[in-house]
């Protein structure tokens, strides 16, 4: 990996983001009115299965509203993400946060799509009786745990000391 | 007390110190404050785009406003007391670099902003709650919203690295030849 990193930070791609100090911040900046995004439209869906707000509105009403919001700002995301491992080889690809970061975000993307079809799937059934049930809502605010747990990580990428001998980011 | 005096006092409070000289108090500090302003962002983009009739056109207005403006509040809180533990580690920085003093500008102005949506369309919700959307002012109002905090989360990423640089290069033990982990 650190070959591996050694070699990216060396691309002209990097360098042209190494050299020109604004263009981190920049894609930094852009990332987090992303996040701002994929939080509240993940916030409002669970909002919705724990039944404190949106009541008035279908889960497919509400999918449909927040849904294509979620997974169009998750490209941005994942666009601005890798030009910054690729700015940063280092600082990213050598952090445990950054990994542990990663697999979160599979997995919470994962169960994204499968909400998604599956609500509108089974839509009467997930209205009737699955919403209702306590393993939906604990799920949910799972959900929504795994998410804010994302973004600390993303921001603890910056002090990926804080693992100790986790972590193999060089010190900023 | 002069400014400088107040600015000293709350850098070498006990509070100041604590978060300083943690590990990782801080990090938790600034992700928290992440979370806090992007809850803010994203509640608020919610009502400007309904404003606009660009999104949730089908529900009330009113509706969508007592579902997230709550939570709005409540980011906002939790963005402004994360926001000024952090400050007071660095008040001196802090109150001396342009983004920061950027970024405090253009809080005042959303808040203004939205002190005139009361002022003009929210007097009239009544009149318009079930339309696309909001009359003109309202329209301009929410256009203007969303441009100011997405100025207001740039200035505040810019904060963070004219600061930080700022403290790492008083600091000499630096070993850039040998920065990777071997």
């Amino acid at each position: 990996m650190i070959q591996f990193t050694d070699w990216l930070s060396r691309t002209s791609l990097s360098l042209a983001i190494q050299t020109h100090e604004w263009v981190i911040p920049t894609i930094q900046s852009i990332h987090i009115v992303g996040i701002g995004i994929v939080l509240v439209s993940v916030f409002m869906i669970v909002l919705r299965i724990l039944g404190l707000a949106g009541r008035d509105q279908s889960l497919v009403e509400i999918t449909d509203r927040f849904g294509p919001w979620l997974f169009s700002a998750l490209y941005v995301m994942l666009a601005t993400g890798t030009l910054m491992v690729i700015g940063e080889p280092a600082r990213e690809l050598l952090a445990f946060s950054f990994w542990l970061k990663m697999s979160l975000v599979v997995l919470a993307t994962i169960i994204a799509g499968i909400f998604g079809s599956s609500v509108r799937k089974d839509e009467a059934y997930w209205e009737s009786s699955i919403v209702k049930s306590l393993s939906t809502k604990s799920l949910a605010l799972f959900t929504l745990l795994i998410w804010i747990a994302i973004v600390i990580l993303g921001r603890l990428i910056a002090y990926d000391h804080v693992w100790g001998s986790w972590s193999h980011a060089p010190k900023a | 007390m002069t400014v400088a005096e107040i600015l000293a006092s709350l850098q070498s409070s006990g509070l100041a110190n604590r978060i300083r000289d943690s590990l990782y108090l801080f990090p938790l500090i600034e992700s928290t404050h992440v979370i806090g302003l992007t809850t803010v962002f994203g509640t608020i983009a919610i009502i400007d785009l309904r404003l606009l009739g660009l999104a949730s056109t089908r529900r009330p207005f009113s509706r969508i406003a007592s579902d997230v403006l709550k939570w709005t509040w409540a980011a906002f809180a939790l963005a402004a007391v994360t926001g000024l533990l952090m400050f007071i580690t660095n008040a001196g920085v802090y109150y001396h670099n342009f983004y920061f003093r950027t970024k405090m500008a253009l809080l005042l102005l959303a808040g203004i902003n939205t002190l005139l949506f009361e002022l003009t369309a929210g007097r009239s919700i009544h009149r318009w709650d079930k339309e696309n959307a909001a009359p003109l002012a309202g329209k301009a109002i929410a256009a203007l919203s969303l441009v100011l905090w997405i100025t207001i989360i740039f200035m505040g990423r810019w904060i963070g690295f004219t600061t930080t640089r700022a403290q790492f290069q008083s600091e000499p033990d630096i070993d850039i030849e040998n920065l990777l982990p071997k």
